[in-house]
């Protein structure tokens, strides 16, 4: 069969694009637009977002407190939110300290901060990282290369309802020197879900 | 299939450095189909989120994570008669 | 609604197992934990699932030790859930109809008439 068709032994990529076509017929889609919305969404939504909150919190203690109490009325003094999305969804930033560790995760499915951090990681989103995180994050930290001290007590965060979760890991020693900017280029997605220190 | 938290003998994570927002156009495009419908009251996420979890667990298993939000999405459209497999499969 | 919890109750996760849509993940339930948050009101997902009718009802974060659900584990796991999810600790686990007392049979609700329903 011609991967043209699609039928049931069409590839997805063949069926998305037959599906578009017939949403449009329909009015209930504009698929010349997809690329568009997809290209503005990106932009907007990126883990360059969570580690502006990071840099931001690292430097100004005042702004570390009002994101840890509510997250979602800190979000707009950089010019961020939870909106754009289906609905705006509810933000819990969690910090790491010197003897805890926070590290995300939905068992259930992969929810995510999407309309802050953009899609979640691949791996996120698989059965084994999901499975196993809530528990043994000692090891499936240890596998990313995080290998934490017998003394830091780990919280594994569940995103089972609406809220959605992001980390505050721990400013690094040594950079006091660094600007916001340069301090935001530290932070990394792996970060901001807990399976990387930064 | 989908309630996997706790549950023993899952491999290690996989990991793939520096990957992409989306590995294909067609995933993207699942992506933005979805949330179209959804802002357009078609089905709500929990809807949509059922339907994923509707379907049959070899299947699930055997299908990745774009792959099982397709079929969610063409479940939905099927059985509110907007889109039907015939429909689909007339390419 | 008003709640039925607050922050610093012990509470229980009902022992169900639906045949339907449900986020009440089934590692946690009977396990008993601690509120920690109110996280706002939402209408139970359950129910939304089938288009039924849900009043928004409270969602608590709470914490379960790893020991209480997998016998073993020093972290802790946080569960988002309705309030619908849960029981006073003090109460012997139970089930309870988390999706209202209108729930289909599975077989009528695989097979979902066509339509809106």
């Amino acid at each position: 069969m011609s991967a043209d068709h699609a039928g049931p032994a069409a590839g997805p990529a063949a069926t998305v694009r037959r599906l578009e076509a017939l949403l449009e017929q329909r009015g209930l889609i504009d698929a010349g637009q997809l690329d568009r919305v997809l290209g503005a969404f990106l932009a907007r939504a990126s883990p360059d977002n969570g580690a502006r909150l990071v840099a931001r919190a690292w430097v100004d203690e005042g702004f570390r407190e009002r994101l840890l109490a509510d997250a979602n009325a800190a979000l707009p003094e950089l010019g961020l939110s939870m909106g754009g999305g289906i609905q705006e969804q509810r933000l819990k930033v969690v910090q790491n300290t010197a003897d805890s560790h926070n590290v995300i995760v939905c068992t259930l499915c992969s929810c995510y901060p999407l309309a802050l951090l953009g899609p979640s990681p691949t791996w996120y989103k698989s059965e084994a990282y999901r499975s196993r995180v809530v528990r043994d994050p000692r090891t499936v930290l240890r596998e990313f290369g995080l290998e934490l001290e017998p003394g830091v007590s780990i919280s594994v965060w569940d995103s089972s309802a609406e809220a959605r979760y992001m980390v505050l890991p721990r400013r690094p020693a040594g950079t006091e020197d660094l600007g916001e900017p340069e301090l935001a280029a530290l932070v990394t997605r792996n970060g901001l879900i807990g399976v990387a220190p930064l | 299939m989908n309630d996997v938290g706790g549950m023993q003998g899952f491999p290690p994570v996989p990991q793939e450095p520096d990957e992409p927002p989306f590995h294909s156009d067609w995933e993207a495009h699942v992506f933005a189909i979805n949330s179209a419908l959804i802002g357009r009251g078609i089905y709500n996420l929990d809807e949509f989120r059922d339907a994923v979890e509707r379907i049959p667990a070899q299947e699930y298993l055997a299908s990745s994570y774009y792959e099982r939000w397709l079929r969610g999405i063409t479940t939905l459209l099927a059985e509110r008669g907007i889109v039907t497999a015939e429909d689909l499969a007339d390419g | 609604m008003a709640e039925l919890f607050r922050i610093g109750d012990t509470v229980r996760a009902r022992r169900v197992d639906p045949p339907h849509h449900t986020r009440l993940p089934r590692y946690a339930r009977g396990a008993a934990g601690t509120v920690t948050d109110l996280l706002g009101h939402y209408p139970l997902p359950d129910r939304s699932a089938r288009r039924l009718a849900a009043e928004p009802e409270p969602v608590y974060a709470v914490a379960f030790a790893a020991g209480e659900l997998f016998g073993e584990g020093d972290h802790t796991v946080t569960i988002d859930l309705w309030e619908s999810y849960l029981q006073p600790a003090a109460e012997e686990p139970r089930g309870g109809d988390t999706a209202g007392a209108t729930s289909l049979p599975p077989r009528l609700r695989r097979d979902a008439p066509r339509g809106r329903p």
